[in-house]
């Protein structure tokens, strides 16, 4: 059965005029040094300029002078074209440093930047922000930027200021000769263009079809097994070649057409070079341009030919600077969280009462999650939170850790209102062991000191005993020097959970959150992980998500959610007495008994 | 890169004819200088102008001539190449295809995604700047060496000074700058690491108010980034001026030398422009080559890598046709069955016998690594047993052919495997001559009739690629009924329920019951409510069987089962279980 493509879009600029704004403002603070630069290359260019001119000079009082030549004058001009030269090349070095600088100097401030953005978003940007986009601006928009940056700014000046200066010496030389290039080179450009806008259409679609390719790849590879089990590999491998044949073909026209661009070049330069060979030879024969000159306008005409095509080049860099520089400061525009009262209240020594009054919730400001809930909890108290998948049991815990704030009603702890805190402070109160176990590379005790940088190899070393996971930390290569990360294979999913458990523990926080891991923990690493989440938890006010029927049952508070509300709660026995949607939950789950 | 070029063979005479061409386009396009001297020489000098439009014409001759050479060159190489990329694709994904999990698990998929994708466009790249500069360039190398020589043979030493001189630049820059971008690769993916922890991390980071801390670890790595950035600037930088140098220094060069020879001969008035020419053209021709130096190495690394894909030697071999006549009744026997990976000493699988029988089911648990996934998929042959004897309806695995045997199995993997297309096409996918009844009665059994209906299109609704538009528990519920529909002797869940939640688990189950009456049903399982009702139950530990029996019967003698009981249950239910068992 056929499969459809997908197709994706890419690099376009929505808005030019603020991106030029946006991306002029921000480096503003180096507009010194690329004023300097870019008059550096207008100097450099204008330098090099004079040699081709200088040499046929060189000739000409040879040619005058003969036989007897004079090498008086000609060693002077020698020498005038190696200064030229020289100090072309240093003044082009410079400029050169001077941009790479800039350009090395001004992305480190955008990457700084972006990370700091990261850090001030509020965390409902990334629900719905793929975490790859963000990544490319770090990546590819920050090195588009800086290559284009230091490469091709002053490429700009340097080729209009070559073509201006050549243009002038070769009017200068001859102005028949010279209006053969000014039709001959424009001309090339513009039928060069035409062919490149013609494959481009064909490079759109080849790049579409490269991405369903890929993609088709992807996917037929993750679903190899599957393949195999359903004898689909000649039907698989028909459709591949389908898409790949597709491909070649689309491949084959756009590589055609734009490698056209050069023999098509290659042809204009060469009758604009026959032409001025010709009637150059003929007017020196006619004595109207001296034959030093004639060998001069030669090498201008192919000085003359590279900065249009870089020149148009150079337009099409630009875009992409512009794209690129579009999407960071798209990025660096988002609104940030709101920032933390001032002065902010705080609460000395926690005791532990969690409230929830009239909570109102939602993600997107218009489907309620939470409806006017409330409920107390009191110092020491485990509550568990179950429900069904999807339910939005982590919805609670993200506002008790203020990752989003309420829509209305309010949250205390020790009856001080949490939206008065600071949120720093609110979250140190907590500590949290999520599903999601994530560490970061670095060793073992790095890691389980994130919560504490203080803390002693001891505190460390004790902690992940308490938590069952010393042992498989002394097992590995490097005991607790062993690095680690998060998607790293030498310990299991079960072991980072015990990991991330410690790593709570060295924190020692008033209260815990944690959420029971459901799947992919073998059975002997489960009970490691309960025995350690009991530890935990006990004589702490903690919330779980709890997946265990021990956890449920041994908790003084039950919340049960139900497509985002909370539905009932109260202990087990309460809950399964009232006979409403825990009891049915808990029956269908454990119905056996 | 050399063992990838026989994906050439089939083109070789376009790419003789290639050579051709582009001979003879370089070669007509150095012969232009070379009529410009005559211009100078015969024409100017001789003050005779017929001679030069008669120069003229056969120029406007050469110049035709290299442009038919050179479009034909430019339509070849992108020929060539592009049939040289799509011939090796379809290679690399037929192989890949035919491997086993062996062979998977030794590249990990993403690799072998970018093997076929990545790593063929980069050769592909390289292939073709081969099939034109890169050819062109060696070509031009010598003929412009050729005719300068003869142009000017006393000028030849300048040659040598500018081969010297670009030689000289380019491997300085090469030794200098070289070793620094490997280090350069490390410090930015250094720099993506950190950026993707910080969004993987955002709320462990935040719930430790750690933010600060991670700003300094990537200032630091920033830093060091910039160092290293501003360090290699400032000798790349010196590339293209200290080029410049050179080529405008041996212009100068050739026409200084050019006008002290014009008292031993006039004719050095021309030749001297053409040479000079000639000597620029060496010289880009040394950079396009010292391109290559840059390219090479990135695409060896490339066809290295595609090559390795291309070199493995399928480790099962299929039978053309299934030797023996299977038996009806279905059924799977284990004969003291051993597993280990190739050049591993532990063994995954030791001495596993068992016979799992139609109508019954049969369902493995044990902790992860104690060999249980491993087990089932032997049955499929993803791996290969190292000793002992599996057998599938009376016949022993290794005299069947491959459809034979996949036709008689229904594998349901851990994770939810869809393929982009329609819901229909995916439940019909191993059974495309379904009808859409059993299409929908596969659905209802696997629980996904009520969110199918709700999908726009219902059974016609798009799936996208990987099945990303739907939900975990329902990918798995749809490779559910995928299974179902192809109407299989042997069933294989490889712990496809724990997606599901409990209630949808137990549903399920219950709805597949009549289905599987005359099936071999094969489970792996986490949780003991998925197989507490299951007819024999193998405990595995360590890749041994240390518990065969039904649940009660376990609970009873086997003590590793106890354990697992124990941790799903709660103290009280427990007792329960075992005050039942032992009843």
């Amino acid at each position: 059965m056929p499969r459809p493509h997908s197709s994706s879009d890419s690099n376009k600029i929505h808005n030019a005029k603020k991106a030029w704004k946006d991306f002029l403002v921000s480096i503003k603070e180096y507009r010194v040094a690329i004023v300097i630069a870019l008059a550096l290359s207008v100097a450099s260019a204008a330098l090099g300029v004079f040699i081709p001119k200088l040499l046929g000079d060189m000739t000409n009082i040879a040619v005058n002078s003969y036989p007897e030549i004079d090498f008086g004058p000609i060693l002077s001009k020698v020498w005038l074209v190696v200064g030229l030269f020289v100090g072309s090349a240093i003044l082009n070095y410079i400029q050169g440093y001077i941009l790479a600088l800039v350009a090395a100097k001004y992305t480190k401030k955008l990457r700084e930047q972006i990370i700091e953005k990261i850090t001030k978003l509020p965390i409902s940007y990334f629900d719905k922000h793929k975490y790859g986009d963000i990544l490319s601006r770090m990546t590819n928009d920050i090195d588009v930027m800086a290559t284009s940056l230091s490469q091709e700014i002053t490429d700009i000046t340097t080729n209009l200021t070559t073509l201006v200066g050549v243009l002038t010496i070769m009017l200068t030389i001859s102005i028949e000769l010279s209006l053969i290039a000014i039709v001959v080179v424009p001309l090339s450009v513009i039928v060069v263009g035409k062919i490149m806008n013609f494959a481009q259409k064909f490079f759109l679609d080849r790049q579409r079809m490269l991405g369903s390719l890929d993609s088709r790849i992807e996917e037929d590879y993750a679903g190899q097994a599957i393949i195999k089990t359903n004898s689909y590999e000649p039907t698989a491998i028909a459709e591949f070649g389908k898409i790949n044949q597709d491909l070649t073909t689309l491949t084959l026209k756009a590589q055609v057409f734009s490698a056209l661009s050069m023999p098509v070049t290659q042809i204009f330069t060469n009758l604009g070079y026959t032409a001025i060979c010709v009637l150059g030879g003929v007017f020196v024969v006619n004595g109207r341009i001296n034959i030093g000159n004639l060998q001069a306008f030669v090498q201008y005409v192919s000085r003359f030919n590279r900065p249009i095509t870089e020149i148009a080049s150079t337009m099409s860099t630009i875009q992409s600077l512009l794209a690129s520089s579009e999407r960071i400061f798209e990025f660096l525009r988002e609104p940030e969280e709101e920032p933390d009262p001032e002065p902010a209240l705080e609460i000395n020594t926690v005791r532990g009462e969690v409230e929830f009054h009239d909570v109102c919730f939602s993600y997107d400001k218009k489907t309620p999650i939470i409806k006017n809930f409330s409920v107390k909890v009191n110092p020491g108290m485990n509550v568990a939170i179950v429900g069904p998948t999807g339910a939005g049991k982590t919805t609670l815990i993200n506002l008790l850790m203020r990752f989003y704030d309420l829509d209305s009603g309010y949250i205390t702890i020790d009856g001080v209102p949490i939206r008065e805190m600071r949120r720093a402070d609110v979250r140190k109160l907590f500590g949290m062991v999520l599903q999601d176990t994530w560490l970061f590379s670095g060793t073992v005790e790095e890691n389980l000191r994130y919560g504490k940088q203080f803390a002693t190899h001891d505190d460390v070393r004790a902690a992940a005993k308490a938590s069952n996971v010393d042992h498989i930390i002394e097992a590995l290569p490097k005991a607790y020097k062993s690095e680690i990360s998060e998607d790293s294979d030498n310990i299991s999913a079960g072991e980072k959970q015990l990991v991330t458990i410690a790593r709570a523990m060295v924190a020692n926080p008033p209260m815990m959150i944690l959420d029971e891991a459901t799947s992919n923990v073998d059975t002997r690493t489960e009970q490691l992980i309960q025995d350690s989440f009991e530890k935990l938890t006990h004589g702490r006010t903690s919330f779980v998500i709890a997946h265990r029927l021990s956890t449920i049952r041994n908790a003084d508070l039950i919340l049960v959610l139900r497509d985002g509300n909370i539905v009932e709660q109260g202990n087990h026995e309460e809950l399964l007495k009232a006979g409403g949607f825990y009891a049915e939950l808990y029956n269908s789950q454990f119905a056996e008994n | 890169m050399l063992r990838l070029l026989k994906y050439l063979k089939p083109y070789w005479w376009q790419v003789l004819l290639l050579f051709a061409a582009i001979g003879l386009q370089v070669f007509t396009n150095l012969q232009l200088p070379a009529q410009m001297a005559d211009i100078i020489n015969g024409g100017i000098t001789g003050e005779n102008i017929d001679y030069i439009w008669q120069i003229g014409l056969r120029m406007l001759l050469f110049i035709v001539l290299g442009a038919g050479c050179s479009i034909l060159s430019t339509f070849l190489s992108a020929r060539i190449g592009a049939y040289f990329s799509r011939d090796l694709r379809a290679d690399i994904f037929q192989k890949v295809l035919s491997f086993n999990a062996t062979d998977l698990k030794n590249f990990s998929t993403a690799s072998l995604i970018n093997r076929t994708t990545n790593d063929v466009n980069q050769v592909q790249q390289t292939i073709m700047m081969m099939l034109s500069l890169m050819l062109i360039a060696p070509i031009s190398c010598v003929i412009s060496l050729v005719m300068a020589i003869q142009t000017a043979p006393d000028m030849s030493w300048i040659m040598a000074v500018g081969v010297v001189a670009i030689v000289t630049l380019i491997t300085v820059v090469m030794v200098l700058v070289i070793p620094k971008f490997k280090i350069f690769q490390k410090v930015i993916d250094k720099i993506t690491l950190l950026t993707r922890e910080n969004l993987t991390g955002l709320k462990v980071i935040r719930a430790f108010n750690n933010e600060g801390i991670e700003k300094k670890k990537f200032e630091s790595a920033n830093a060091e980034l910039t160092n290293l950035i501003i360090f290699t600037e400032k000798i790349m930088k010196l590339t293209n001026p200290l080029i410049n140098v050179i080529f405008n220094g041996l212009t100068l060069l050739c026409t200084y030398i050019g006008i002290s020879l014009l008292t031993q001969n006039f004719d050095y008035l021309g030749d001297m422009s053409a040479f000079t020419q000639y000597v620029t053209q060496l010289m880009i021709s040394f950079l396009m080559l010292s391109m290559l130096f840059v390219m090479l190495p990135r695409a060896n690394v490339s066809a290295e890598r595609i090559n390795e894909v291309l070199k493995t030697k399928p480790k099962i071999v299929w039978k053309d046709v299934t030797s023996g006549i299977p038996e009806k009744i279905a059924s799977v026997e284990f004969k003291d069955v051993d597993f280990s990976y190739p050049g591993a000493k532990e063994k995954v699988l030791d001495k596993i016998s068992f016979k799992a029988h139609a109508g019954k089911t049969t369902a493995f648990i044990g902790s992860t690594g104690s060999g249980k996934s491993t087990l089932i998929n032997l049955v499929p042959r993803f791996y290969e047993p190292t000793s002992g004897e599996i057998v599938v309806n009376g016949i022993e695995l290794r005299k069947y052919e491959k459809d034979d045997l996949m036709r008689r199995i229904g594998l349901v993997p851990q994770r939810g495997v869809l393929f982009s297309g329609t819901v229909a096409s995916n439940i019909k996918f191993g059974a495309p001559n379904a009808t859409d009844q059993q299409m929908k009665e596969a659905a209802r059994i696997a629980q996904a009739t009520n969110f199918i209906e709700k999908l726009p299109g219902k059974y016609n609704a798009h799936i996208a690629q990987g099945g990303s538009n739907v939900s975990g528990g329902q990918k798995q519920r749809l490779s559910i009924a995928r299974a179902i529909c192809k109407n299989p002797d042997i069933f294989i869940f490889d712990d496809s329920f724990s997606a599901l939640d409990m209630k949808t688990d137990a549903k399920l189950r219950k709805a597949l019951m009549p289905v599987v009456k005359d099936m071999v049903v094969l489970v792996v399982a986490q949780r003991i409510s998925t197989i507490k009702e299951a007819d024999q139950i193998i405990v595995l530990d360590a890749g041994k069987i240390v518990g065969k029996g039904r649940h009660y019967e376990l609970l009873r003698t086997c003590k590793v089962y106890r354990g697992i009981v124990k941790s799903q249950l709660s103290d009280k239910e427990y007792a329960h279980e075992l005050e039942e068992a032992n009843a």
